[in-house]
């Protein structure tokens, strides 16, 4: 009798020890509690962190191999911007100048200068000088510039004075949010079409009511459908 | 068995013999309810395996990565490198299009590439080609995949026996080789033989003419394994002299062919295909869509009988298909001729003392029905009716058929004559056997194969090979090595043709300048340098070499006019005026006579325990060369949809008299060798033959191509290249294929419910029915009301059409559309899991007796809903509808629940269940379209209307501020449809052709009567043109004769 006592009580403690946290979890109770608390506050700032413009590369700033001042060249030559992007109009791309383009003025002007010997070593070797990307989007994104540039989005709208720049600098978050932020209501930064590469442009009114103006005139309805930008 | 119904619009269709017959397997496969998610994604250890790499990964995310760029810590640096002087003209980012020309078997095909920073990325039709017309078909579109291949030929090697391989230069083999036409010179080029493919390159036959008057000793061959020599003997025979056949499909009322599949297997099958289908467009007239009954204009409509063994695309299409033996296609063509001179007008003196014996064939004429009423149709429709027979036929088929071409008054109407370029050439067998012979009697030192495979793939009773161990010097020039390149000394890496300057002609001669879209990615050469490099020492330059054939026709070397007309011809892509021009043809009655000399009645070959095996050309190999082109080795056959194999195809009566199931291996066995393969067995077929497509089991090929399927070329003897009369017995085994036939297939209550719904699926109807109304009568459905508020479309409003009348499954669609949207290749395993990857697939169905069935098919692709049952199912709104009416996939939001998937009606979307994509070496790496996304594992996929074309044309189009013109914007699959089934644009433009066809009473949409789903493709139903004797194709030909068992 005893002995069957016993071992219903066995039975039953294990049976009941399943439901019983076990010994080892009294030694990590608190790392638990901290993971429990600091969990939620870790993901928000992760969050957080992601969306920050910087994360986001805005302001990157990489070194060139030659320091090509935009600063110097639009900003106190007063080029054009379609001097050396001359696609931009008609292709996706604005494109980065051939060397020649460069060559055109630089076979005169400083043409012993330092900081353009890889210009020059490229024009006589036809090896491409290898600039670093600064607006560089995911691959499933397809932005086109004509699109933009022939509907009166000028070019500071989106790379801001670039006139300004030493070198070239990432100076909107480029995120999906502000794309869409546009497309939405292009009538915040439309402009006559003849003022796309102005970087000081003003408009004499009120932006809004001349952006929506523009909106009507050039039937300028951007699409916020996915395809738009993702094929 | 069950038969078709006969009352014409309850058509009875399955899909496959499976389902048809309810076998076992079948019912295993449906019983998997999801064939796709086999155990090995989701095994208990692979599921733990997995949660800890997850486990892993996600410890690791923030410390691997790319480099990031210097001091910012997301992205990669990536770099811009401009030109240094950018070609005018030339726009980043904007593609360029270059016309060339692809030569196969000796034919151009004109093609138009769009090239992308360098890149070729996709081959289209050359709208400026009289043949191409802007379409393309589908070894033409994959061609682009080869280019890129890294298991190509990449640089010289130099065999020395046993001792090894050791890489060479191309300036060492040009000094090995002048040190040994030193030799040659002094013989004046004896033991020199060239082994040519077949080529029709003007620049080639003229160094062939200057080797050969500079070394009249040496000999030149030419082999090509599927060539059309019957073709120019059986014209030799009619006209006295070998010509060249140019048929006009549009002008004929009544077509006839005899084993002919001119829809797809001809060199000029882009252009017949398109032809055909003009005389059975059926379109509404001019505008007149408002019209009751939408058939006010062109109610012309063709009739095509169709006489062949196996099915054939052309036999799918045709109104009257009658399957006979193979050896038989030539008795069935004497009776109709037998038929015919017994009519009264018909001039049958031509034909002399042949007439009297035809006679023959009235008596024992076994196809009574079916001879009786082609006949009665040909004498009805004299000058515009064409008989036409294929190239596996012999030569009196062909001397006869144009003997009643001309006696039908349908020379120069349907059917006009060009010289053939091959001239008087011996046929290719006759050649590569007496290049054996000389090689086993050691008249051969030196052997130049230019291209080419004909260890693989000459006649088996020659046995290349062995003689070919007796030449000292081989030289092998490839694209691929291949089992020549095994046995040759010098191994040369040859130019694909995107990489070449050349030269070709068409079918009808028109010549076009191959140009090269990119510098060769590896080593190679083309045929003509290499001659040339023989001939004069040196490397010669391709460029000059074209140029020099031209200097003569363009106006002197350096004057104006040679490089006025230079530039254009490279800019058309087509030499001006360069056709062959039509030739007075009159029938040779002595050679004619002479030809038909042995022509009798006679029955079926194949004796008892024989099969008679049709040794066909492969839609998708070819001959073997295109066996390591992943592309078409996974792209599904039209009928049997077998991808990554060949089989022996037979008839399901005679699979049945046999015990055979689908993949038991058999031997055919013929004149002392033999071939183990596994059967197949494909409606259709007729009984006591067979058909084996050549060109697979390649021993010696690429990663891709080695060991796909069963080599069939033992079977092949040199007297006769197409048809083995084999004795067939049990071999035991079975082998698994990768056939999609019945994928997406359900389980019973599914099929039940497919099965009721497929008078809605495919819809048809007789031209009289048709014409007189008595067809629209399907899918009674009470009528569906929307759950959800319809979608305005206010702007644009995408559809497509198909015109099922015009689809003749040629694939050119499904190859367009994987190059166009990087689709990838997920190999034969993968295939039978069911995750083909093809936006497109060609749905067909059977109808009727299955040893004589009707073919339908339907390319079916995205519909495009308008009320998408994908859309609502997506937890993540990766599936959204957009403005335009499209259904818009977003790759980079879908987390791979497949619910869409599961949701879709039309099975349409693709799931990309492993990292397809992945593992692209450098150079695969430059093929891919870049206006299309790579998709990653875990996404799902499906067609975008060609979605990147949409929006670039309509950027463009507003850029240059004006509206988009109607046919501007054309699908991959559209663009290449030779036969231009498909049309895209826009459904609110009330002028567009799409809109027209919409409107037409032969459109439907698939199960949007009971489900409401929308689409936004649709389809017009096929019409058939049945005579008025023969009811339909499957009962078509009296009770007589082996086909009686009907019921």
């Amino acid at each position: 009798m005893p002995d069957r006592r016993c071992t219903e009580r066995s039975e039953k403690q294990e049976s009941m020890s399943r439901f019983i946290f076990p010994k080892w979890l009294d030694a990590i109770r608190p790392l638990l509690l901290l993971i429990l608390a600091g969990g939620p506050a870790y993901l928000i700032a992760m969050g957080y962190y992601g969306m920050w413009p910087s994360t986001r590369t805005k302001g990157y700033m990489p070194k060139q191999p030659v320091p090509y001042s935009h600063a110097i060249h639009v900003g106190k030559l007063g080029m054009d911007c379609r001097y050396c992007h001359t696609t931009v109009e008609k292709s996706s791309h604005a494109s980065i100048p051939p060397t020649a383009t460069c060559m055109n003025c630089h076979q005169a002007i400083r043409p012993e200068s330092p900081k353009l010997l890889p210009v020059r070593e490229s024009y006589a070797s036809g090896e491409a000088v290898e600039w670093l990307k600064v607006h560089n989007l995911p691959d499933f994104v397809y932005f086109n510039h004509s699109a933009h540039v022939t509907r009166g989005i000028g070019c500071v709208s989106c790379h801001g004075r670039v006139d300004k720049m030493e070198e070239v600098w990432q100076d909107a978050p480029i995120s999906m949010g502000w794309c869409l932020d546009c497309h939405r209501a292009p009538e915040k930064h439309l402009r006559p079409v003849e003022f796309v590469t102005t970087m000081d442009w003003a408009p004499g009114e009120d932006q809004i009511t001349l952006g929506k103006r523009l909106r009507e005139e050039n039937n300028i309805n951007p699409s916020t459908d996915c395809s738009t930008c993702h094929r | 068995m069950k038969n078709g119904n006969d009352t014409t619009t309850g058509r009875d269709y399955w899909r496959s013999l499976e389902e048809y017959s309810q076998t076992p397997e079948f019912a295993a496969a449906v019983k998997r309810e999801f064939p796709n998610a086999t155990p090995d994604m989701i095994s208990e250890n692979s599921r733990r395996d997995f949660l800890k790499v997850m486990g892993a990964s996600l410890a690791f995310a923030g410390i691997t990565g790319c480099k990031p760029a210097e001091g910012w810590p997301r992205w990669p640096e990536e770099k811009i490198l401009p030109f240094t002087n950018r070609p005018e003209g030339r726009m980043p980012g904007n593609p360029v299009y270059y016309a060339t020309a692809m030569e196969l078997a000796g034919v151009g095909r004109g093609l138009l590439i769009k090239s992308f920073d360098g890149r070729p990325v996709k081959v289209e039709g050359n709208p400026l080609h009289p043949e191409s017309q802007g379409t393309s078909d589908v070894l033409s579109q994959a061609s682009i995949l080869e280019m890129y291949d890294p298991d190509r030929m990449q640089s010289l090697m130099e065999s020395q026996g046993s001792s090894g391989q050791y890489g060479r230069s191309w300036s060492e083999f040009s000094v090995a080789m002048e040190g040994r036409m030193a030799r040659h010179r002094g013989g004046r080029g004896k033991g020199l033989a060239v082994l040519s493919e077949a080529s029709s390159s003007p620049t080639l036959r003229r160094l062939r003419a200057q080797l050969q008057s500079e070394l009249p000793e040496s000999a030149w061959f030419e082999w090509e394994p599927i060539a059309r020599d019957n073709e120019r003997a059986g014209s030799r025979a009619a006209f006295g002299r070998p010509l060249r056949p140019q048929y006009r499909f549009d002008r004929a009322q009544v077509i006839a062919s005899f084993d002919d599949d001119f829809l797809v297997s001809h060199p000029a099958s882009v252009q017949y295909a398109f032809d055909f289908a003009e005389g059975r467009r059926m379109a509404p007239a001019g505008g007149g869509h408002g019209e009751q009954g939408g058939h006010g204009g062109d109610t012309r409509f063709n009739r095509l009988y169709a006489v062949e063994a196996t099915l054939s695309p052309t036999g799918g299409m045709a109104d009257h298909r009658l399957p006979v033996a193979p050896s038989e296609v030539e008795s069935v063509l004497g009776e109709l001729a037998a038929e015919l001179l017994a009519a009264p007008g018909i001039d049958g003196s031509a034909l002399g003392s042949v007439g009297a014996r035809l006679g023959a064939f009235r008596q024992g004429n076994k196809h009574q029905a079916f001879v009786k009423q082609l006949a009665q149709d040909l004498l009805a429709h004299r000058g515009a009716s064409l008989v036409v027979v294929g190239t596996r036929q012999p030569a009196a088929a062909h001397a006869l058929a144009h003997a009643i071409n001309a006696a039908l008054g349908n020379v120069g109407h349907t059917v006009s004559f060009t010289e053939d370029p091959a001239g008087n050439d011996a046929t290719h067998a006759v050649q590569i056997r007496e290049l054996v012979e000389r090689m086993k009697a050691g008249r051969v030192e030196t052997l130049l194969i230019l291209g080419g495979n004909p260890v693989f793939d000459a006649p088996a009773d020659l046995d290349f090979g062995a003689a070919l161990g007796q030449v000292d010097t081989s030289v092998h020039l490839t694209l691929y090595p291949n089992e020549t390149t095994e046995a040759v000394r010098w191994r040369l890496p040859r130019t694909h043709y995107l990489e070449s300057w050349g030269d070709a002609r068409a079918w009808n001669g028109t010549v076009a300048i191959v140009q090269p879209l990119i510098r060769p990615l590896f080593d190679g050469r083309t045929p003509a340098e290499v001659v040339a490099s023989v001939l004069q020492g040196g490397l010669p330059n391709g460029y000059d070499l074209v140029r020099e054939t031209y200097q003569a026709a363009f106006g002197g070397p350096n004057g104006d006019g040679f490089e006025h007309t230079w530039k254009k011809a490279l800019h058309d892509g087509v030499v001006a005026d360069s056709a062959l021009p039509a030739v007075n043809v009159a029938i040779d009655g002595g050679s004619l006579a002479a030809a038909l000399g042995s022509f009798a009645p006679h029955e079926a070959r194949a004796g008892a325990d024989e099969i008679e095996v049709v040794l066909a050309q492969d839609a998708c190999v070819f001959d073997g060369r295109f066996a390591n082109n992943g592309w078409l080795q996974e792209l599904p056959n039209t009928f049997t949809k077998l991808t990554w194999d060949n089989a022996l195809l037979i008839g399901p009566r005679m699979a049945q008299e046999m015990g055979l199931a689908d993949g038991d291996m058999v031997r055919l066995e013929a004149q002392g060798r033999s071939v183990e393969v596994p059967i197949w067995t494909t409606p259709g077929q007729a009984g006591k033959s067979g058909t084996l497509h050549l060109g697979y089991g390649r021993r010696v090929s690429g990663k891709v191509g080695t060991g796909v399927g069963f080599d069939a070329y033992p079977l092949r003897a040199s007297e006769n290249l197409h048809l083995a009369v084999a004795k067939i017995s049990k071999a035991g085994g079975n082998y698994a294929f990768s056939a999609t036939q019945d994928h997406f297939a359900i389980d019973e209550a599914g099929r039940k419910a497919t099965q009721a719904r497929l008078s809605s699926l495919i819809q048809e109807a007789t031209l009289d029915e048709y014409l007189h109304g008595g067809h629209a009568e399907h899918g009674h459905h009470p009528p569906a009301l929307p759950l959800w508020d319809p979608h305005e479309y206010n702007g644009h409003k995408w559809g497509l059409s198909i015109d099922l009348n015009a689809c003749t499954g040629c694939n050119a669609c499904v190859i367009a559309c994987q190059s166009e949207n990087n689709i990838p290749v997920v190999g034969k395993t993968e295939v039978s899991h069911g995750r083909e990857m093809h936006w497109i697939r060609i749905d067909r169905y059977f109808r009727g007796d299955p040893d004589d069935p009707q073919v339908a098919l339907q390319p079916v692709a995205c519909q495009q809903c308008e009320n998408a049952p994908c859309e609502q199912v997506c937890p993540v709104a990766a599936t959204v509808h957009s403005h335009e009416g499209l259904n818009d996939m977003v790759y980079n939001r879908c987390i791979g629940t497949r619910y869409c998937a599961n949701n879709c009606p039309y099975k349409v979307r693709r799931f990309n269940f492993f990292n397809f994509n992945g593992g692209m070496t450098a150079v695969e790496k430059m093929r891919p379209n870049p206006d299309v996304t790579m998709r990653a594992r875990g996404v799902m996929e499906k067609c975008s209307f060609c979605v990147q074309r949409i929006q670039q044309v309509k950027i463009v189009a507003k850029n240059e501020k004006r509206p988009i013109a109607d046919g501007e914007i054309r699908t991959a699959c559209q663009q290449a449809c030779p036969s231009q089934a498909i049309v895209f644009g826009d459904l609110n433009d009330p002028k567009s052709e799409v809109r027209r066809q919409e409107e037409s009473d032969r459109t439907y949409a698939l199960l949007d009567a009971e489900l409401h789903t929308k689409p936004r493709l649709k389809y017009m139903k096929r019409l058939r043109n049945p005579a008025a004797g023969l009811t339909a194709t499957h009962e078509g030909h009296g009770a007589a004769g082996d086909d009686a068992h009907h019921g």
